[in-house]
């Protein structure tokens, strides 16, 4: 992404910096790259608590421990039981189901309100302020609030029967992954709402004076303008919706854990009931890899086919 | 650049390292020795009010502290066999005493207190042998029962029942017209938190004590899986399944949780008749709802069952709570004092007013000044009566059955798994 951009950066970088009080660092040559000590504390974080619990938990996959009893080695037989267990195998779908839905709740809708409150109009930031707050709240609040809304016999179910029937949301897996898509929406189409804003901030005002001259409305300038020009932060959005729906957890656990019965028992989630209720570390620890490969190649695929990788500014031809 | 990068790289080390230190006093502080305390955790929810009390009272003449520290009752087991083995682990803490601490003393992690008991024999003879037992392994003591026993009875709202011409059940006939006649009146005729899976499991204990006696069971945790393919069982999950068809708990029971007062508010409120649950249930009404708990709960034991083998006045629940305690604590004598309370007048009278019933030999005494005393004889009377008192299936079994069982017990409740795919279910636990 950087890599045609980084020699420009480069030889501009000394010119701001000479005016701060920094005589001696003017000739291009001796500033060619920051030395590499100044990525040693983002490796080192990154080591510490990215790659070495990653390599323990690794090695704990081939292991039996219940975090009380000394540790042993049992080989393979976590991965063997793996390929057999049905839970396993559903969650990984389920995974991926709410995972897809949940971006294709989230896009359209956040995207709408990002180009809405892209514009100037009336009571826009006022508007903006209150769509926003959701992403303040912590998702195990905002999960509580929701579980106690959707109560079905003192929450908005008991309230708005002829749409909810007998408010058995939690008790059918069709509503119980309605519901966490739903309060996943909730709380995260703001965030991507902010994203897409700043983006269509970001999109020069000529486009649309020569679109409006050529006799463009604003249905023709939004399809033909503005998101084609939000391409490269949908990607962005995307990515992070994907690497977000794959790991949701908090939700899962106070909503519905993973029920009715192991309904939407989703991947992080049965990871941790392995681990932290029935104390297979071991076991859930290969489930956790799992869904490292998992999320690993989705991320690569969508960086493949949208192009991410070689993507060049959205300015270009200005 | 060399020279550059040296005092920068210096003072960023030293701000780390500052604050790893910080962020090492927080974790570790409630371990040091220096503020002379020892901690306390509890399982949290409505007895808590006891708890505190007998740690004030200990902290009035105690040099050390006990620090009590409370634990919201879904994540308390996980966040106590998290921390157990770690710098984090607490003094003393609660638990269910059998299967819930066999791991702990496996692992060696518990403190034997046959030698306090060996100084201070009423630690041991001023309990009901058959609660004190609960918390005995491999012939060492190793819990203190703590609280009351909770058997569990059919609750029920006595409006509701008076208003439609009903009596609590004495017979499972009698639920069953209950059932029914509540039905025709809209009301739900058992609340049931179906959510927390283990309200759910509590049927399944009667329904097979009643059916077949506690053998049954005994047998399957024994290791012996055919137990659970018997007639027995299956007219156990028969009887279960006409209950379930004849919407005993409505529809939504899913949905509905006991531990965000779900089921608790559905009987208050009148629109449930029925609530199976453990003796608890009435601490957390009078928490909730105090008028309701005075006046308007009523109580009974499970309905007996007619072509049932088990002895119809069996009874099943948890025995009672236990405090345990750590082999590496520093102030085992502090807390052999603090153990000392949990017999005291003072702590009888407290849990009596909360509407628990406590298992030392001098709770007769105090009988009258129950918050309920009709609620606490009625109990009292109870246990003394039954031949059997089954532990709770959750806590008999090891801990990491637990999920998989509830799954399961959910499962049959909604219809996903039929009789024999429940009992595939159950007998896939492990029993050891």
């Amino acid at each position: 992404m950087t890599t045609t951009d980084s020699p420009r950066v480069e030889k501009r970088r000394p010119v701001p910096r000479a005016g701060a009080g920094r005589p001696g660092r003017r000739s291009g040559a001796s500033v060619a790259r920051p030395g590499l000590a100044w990525a040693a504390p983002a490796t080192l974080f990154f080591t510490l608590f990215a790659v070495v619990p990653l390599i323990m938990v690794a090695v704990l996959s081939f292991a039996e421990w219940d975090g009380v009893d000394a540790l042993s080695f049992t080989g393979v037989d976590n991965w063997k039981t793996l390929f057999h267990d049905h839970v396993m195998l559903q969650s990984i779908w389920l995974t991926l189901l709410t995972t897809v839905l949940g971006v294709v709740v989230q896009t359209p809708l956040s995207i709408l309100l990002g180009v809405w409150a892209a514009g100037k109009q009336r009571n826009r930031a006022v508007l903006s302020a209150i769509y926003f707050i959701p992403l303040l709240l912590s998702a195990t609040a905002i999960s509580i609030l929701w579980r106690a809304l959707l109560d079905p016999n003192f929450g908005v179910p008991s309230q708005a029967r002829w749409l909810f029937g007998d408010g058995n949301l939690f008790g059918h897996q069709s509503t119980a992954i309605g519901v966490l898509i739903f309060v996943g929406a909730w709380q995260y189409t703001p965030f991507h709402t902010l994203i897409y804003q700043g983006a269509t901030r970001a999109i020069p005002q000529v486009l649309y004076q020569a679109a409006a001259i050529d006799g463009a409305g604003r249905v023709r300038q939004f399809w033909s303008i503005t998101l084609p020009q939000l391409r490269t932060t949908m990607v962005t959005s995307m990515i992070l919706m994907v690497v977000g729906g794959m790991t949701v957890f908090d939700t899962v656990l106070i909503l519905t854990q993973g029920g009715p019965g192991t309904d939407t028992t989703t991947t992080p989630y049965y990871s941790y009931v392995k681990g932290f209720k029935d104390f297979q570390f071991g076991y859930a620890s290969a489930i956790a890899l799992i869904l490292v490969v998992v999320a690993t190649i989705i991320s690569l695929v969508i960086v493949k086919f949208s192009g991410y990788d070689k993507m060049r500014s959205s300015s270009e031809g200005l | 650049m060399k020279k550059r990068w040296l005092p920068r790289a210096v003072a960023g080390s030293v701000v780390l390292a500052l604050g790893l230190t910080l962020a090492a006093c927080g974790g570790g502080s409630s371990s040091s020795s220096g503020s002379g305390s020892f901690t306390v955790l509890v399982y949290g929810d409505a007895s808590n009010k006891v708890e505190k009390q007998i740690v004030d009272t200990f902290n009035k003449t105690s040099k050390v502290k006990a620090k009590l520290q409370t634990i919201p009752g879904a994540d308390y087991q996980t966040k106590l066999q998290t921390i157990i083995n770690t710098k984090q682990a607490p003094d003393v803490f609660f638990n269910w005493g059998g299967g819930s601490i066999a791991p702990f003393v496996k692992a060696g992690l518990l403190l034997p207190l046959d030698d306090m008991i060996a100084k201070d024999p009423a630690l041991k003879s001023d309990f009901l042998p058959s609660v004190f037992n609960g918390a005995v392994l491999d012939g060492k003591s190793y819990g203190i029962p703590m609280r009351g026993t909770q058997p569990v009875l059919l609750f029920n709202n006595k409006k509701v029942l008076a208003d439609n011409g009903l009596t609590a059940p004495k017979t499972w006939d009698d639920l069953l017209n209950a059932v029914k006649v509540l039905k025709d009146k809209h009301i739900t005729p058992i609340a049931l938190g179906g959510g927390d899976q283990w309200p759910t499991l509590m049927w399944y204990e009667y329904m097979y004590d009643r059916m077949a006696g506690p053998s049954l069971f005994d047998k399957a945790l024994g290791g012996d899986k055919t137990a659970w393919d018997s007639p027995d069982s299956h007219a156990a999950l028969d009887k279960l399944k006409q209950l379930i068809d004849a919407g005993a708990f409505g529809t939504n029971f899913d949905s509905v949780k006991y531990t965000d007062g779900g089921s608790v508010a559905l009987v208050a409120q009148g629109k449930a008749g029925f609530e199976l649950m453990g003796s608890w249930y009435y601490s957390q009404q009078q928490q909730d709802n105090p008028d309701f708990a005075k006046t308007g709960l009523g109580y009974s034991t499970f309905p007996t069952v007619s072509d049932g083998k088990g002895d119809q006045s069996d009874i099943v629940g948890n025995t009672n709570n236990y405090y345990s305690v750590l082999k590496k604590t520093k102030y085992p004598d502090a807390i052999a004092q603090f153990l000392k309370l949990q017999y005291s007048d003072e702590f009888v009278k407290a849990q009596m007013a909360i509407g628990n019933l406590p298992t030392t030999t001098n709770t007769t005494n105090f009988l009258d000044t129950a918050a309920d005393p009709a609620y606490s004889k009625f109990q009292y009377d109870l246990v003394k009566a039954a031949p059997s008192f089954q532990l709770s299936w959750d806590q008999a079994y090891p801990q990491s059955a637990s999920n998989a069982m509830h799954t399961a017990v959910q499962q049959f409740f909604d219809g996903k798994l039929d009789a024999d795919g429940f009992i595939k279910a159950m007998q896939a636990l492990p029993t050891s």
